[in-house]
């Protein structure tokens, strides 16, 4: 088979992956070799579903053992298969590297005979790059849960990011979609690699010259809307994960169907909109200092669809606003819906020279559209009228934009809901 | 008084120079590039001499009193080529003096507010290029990567570039502007480039070119197609350069 068919059915045999980070770690060139890496990461492309490209994901080959009922890769999917030699992969990511196509590579495979077997081809795949090519670009590189110990030791030295797929967020759903996995099978390696990457990282304070292992950390994946856990779910999972197991990202995957397996939840198209909160939502998480129990409780278990996680917080917190952009804390100007990170940092550091008006807030990346109603500037009020959580939320409704509308109508819940507000308005 | 420089960095420093030497007031003085300012019968106008020494004073001042960051946001802001730019950085400057160090995080004062907004913009497209230019391999091995940029940042894209791919030979290739970076395994140094009129590709070129096509097409997923998000992400203005999209 020749490389170019191969690459298009490895590739469509890698796409449900979502991570495309390149970022977590700054690497120079030292001695005038191919590569580089930016702490920031690079996108270098969007493919038409608009999601970016930045590595060059492929799968090693898209045999498999297993049969894994949300997996297009499963033994039982009539879909074409193939596999790389080492030696075509190398190729492919240097010549895609020199010509500025992608940050680097995303290898991930099928398991071939044993997990074992499995992990060492890939190995070999990234060694050749690292020592015999002296390429110094980003690899992500999939882990194969069941794999030795001493496999996952070997290949940290070579890679930058790691990371294991959680999958299904629960144990029960796993059994259900994934039987011949086993949710310890998953967990473990992931504890490995956190404990080895404490341990190198103590190691390189004594002696500078010890090498990194897996220095942009480790992520995972969830699917969403595949089984039937609740949002509140997934965060608190996805909470531990960042506090237990010190990942990086975690990633969710709106389930595309396909699957024929009775126990798959079909909805016709992917539950996008509810990924895209339930990103939201992790990065209150990550960057804004919120808990998993102040987004969402075992009583409102799932994320309004209509405005972002921290307008629903918000607006559940009335008593907390408005709040005085010149005088709160920067945590507090986190929770305030409309000004992210950045916009809060400019504002802690402008406040100290002059006192900020409204207009001066315009060119500072808040969004006022949203933000107004919660703010108050040198005492003044900024937001026009009723601050009734429930008009203050008709008002924070981000419309449907027209591509997602046939999304709603598998949504009926949430056409309901806002009718059942805006006929309460006009009575 | 209006002050006009040859549109030069050093030149528009030459122009700070001479403005804060004469005590040009904050709401008199104006900077201009010569080639586009119009003349005006009511302004009295006096051409800068661009001197590598003042402009060097003006340059150590900047780093000295705020910084690399400063630095940078002056220099930037200067890349977005608007004809406002002079006269903006003029009164940016005599105010930031007064406020010290950290002068450039005053948001709240209108033209600190506005400088670090142009320079925002040189730095938002000057990170997309870094993934979005193009090399091509041409027959005598050199990595060739035309691009029309919106703001004028080759001078951002070479260094990293320089560290990349420290191992080929390259040129980055502004066609609008007509300014090559060339890159020969050791440094690159900047120099006028005019258009290419033939281009040989090299023997392997055209067969990483249709792989590529062919793998950002397989990477999609049908279900969620979405060109909007993608042409939000990616501007048409970029797609005539690039290999994915021809």
């Amino acid at each position: 088979m020749e490389v170019y068919e191969k690459l298009r059915i490895l590739a469509d045999a890698a796409k449900y992956d979502v991570s495309c980070a390149s970022s977590g770690h700054q690497r120079g060139n030292a001695n005038k070799q191919l590569g580089s890496t930016a702490a920031a990461g690079i996108c270098h492309s969007w493919s038409e579903d608009g999601r970016c490209i930045s590595l060059l994901k492929i799968l090693y080959t898209n045999h498999c053992i297993y049969n894994c009922a949300y997996c297009v890769n499963r033994s039982s999917n009539d879909v074409k298969r193939a596999a790389f030699t080492p030696e075509e992969v190398v190729s492919l990511t240097i010549n895609f590297y020199r010509r500025n196509y992608i940050e680097g590579l995303f290898l991930s495979s099928g398991i071939i005979k044993s997990p074992n077997h499995t992990m060492q081809r890939l190995i070999e795949v990234v060694k050749q790059l690292r020592t015999r090519e002296g390429f110094n670009g980003y690899i992500h590189l999939k882990g194969i849960p069941g794999a030795d110990e001493g496999l996952i030791n070997e290949a940290g030295l070579y890679v930058d990011r790691m990371s294991y797929n959680l999958e299904l967020p629960t144990t029960k759903g796993l059994r259900l979609l994934a039987p011949e996995k086993e949710r310890k099978q998953i967990i473990m390696p992931m504890q490995q690699v956190r404990d080895q990457m404490i341990a190198y990282r103590d190691m390189k304070k004594h002696l500078p010259s010890a090498p990194s292992f897996i220095p942009a950390g480790q992520s995972t994946q969830m699917i969403v809307g595949a089984t039937d856990e609740t949002d509140y779910h997934i965060i608190k999972i996805a909470e531990a994960m960042y506090n237990r197991l010190a990942l990086k990202r975690v990633y969710y995957s709106a389930f595309v169907p396909g699957s024929t397996h009775p126990a798959v939840v079909e909805r016709g198209r992917p539950p996008l909109n509810r990924e895209h909160r339930i990103y939201q939502a992790d990065w209150l998480l990550r960057f804004y200092g919120f808990k998993a129990d102040e987004i969402l409780t075992p009583d409102q278990p799932q994320l309004d669809l209509l405005v972002d996680p921290k307008c629903q917080w918000a607006l559940n917190h009335m008593a907390y606003f408005p709040m005085e952009v010149n005088r709160v804390p920067y945590a507090a100007l986190l929770r305030i819906p409309g000004i992210g990170v950045i916009s809060a940092r400019r504002i802690v550091n402008a406040r100290r020279f002059s006192a900020l008006s409204y207009d001066d807030l315009k060119g500072m990346g808040v969004v006022l559209k949203r933000a107004k109603y919660f703010i108050t500037c040198k005492g003044k009020y900024c937001g026009d009228g009723d601050v009734e959580p429930v008009y203050l939320r008709q008002k924070l409704l981000e419309p449907p934009r027209p591509e997602q509308i046939s999304l709603f109508q598998t949504h009926p819940e949430v056409f309901d809901e806002s009718e059942a507000i805006i006929r309460g308005l006009l009575t | 008084m209006v002050y006009l420089h040859d549109g030069s960095f050093e030149g528009v420093l030459s122009g700070i120079y001479k403005m804060f030497h004469a005590k040009a007031k904050i709401n008199e003085g104006k900077l201009y590039e010569a080639s586009v300012y119009q003349q005006s019968f009511f302004e009295l106008t006096l051409n800068v001499e661009t001197v590598r020494e003042h402009a060097y004073r003006v340059a150590k001042s900047l780093y000295d009193s705020f910084g690399q960051e400063g630095f940078k946001c002056v220099y930037y802001a200067y890349l977005a080529e608007d004809d406002s730019y002079g006269t903006l950085l003029f009164r940016t400057l005599k105010q930031a003096y007064k406020l010290g160090g950290q002068a450039f995080e005053a948001l709240g004062v209108e033209d600190i507010r506005r400088l670090t907004q142009m320079a925002n913009k040189v730095s938002r497209e000057s990170h997309l290029l870094l993934g979005l230019l193009r090399f091509s391999k041409l027959e005598n091995g050199i990595y060739y990567a035309p691009f029309e940029p919106t703001q004028n940042i080759i001078s951002i894209l070479a260094p990293h570039f320089e560290e990349r791919l420290a191992d080929q030979v390259w040129v980055i290739h502004d066609t609008k502007r007509g300014i090559g970076a060339f890159y020969d395994k050791e440094q690159y140094h900047m120099a006028p480039l005019d258009s290419l009129e033939t281009i040989q590709y090299a023997q392997d070129e055209v067969a990483f070119q249709s792989m590529w096509k062919d793998y950002v097409k397989h990477i999609a997923i049908e279900a969620r197609r979405n060109l909007p998000l993608r042409r939000q992400h990616m501007p048409k203005k970029y797609w005539q350069f690039l290999t994915e999209m021809k």
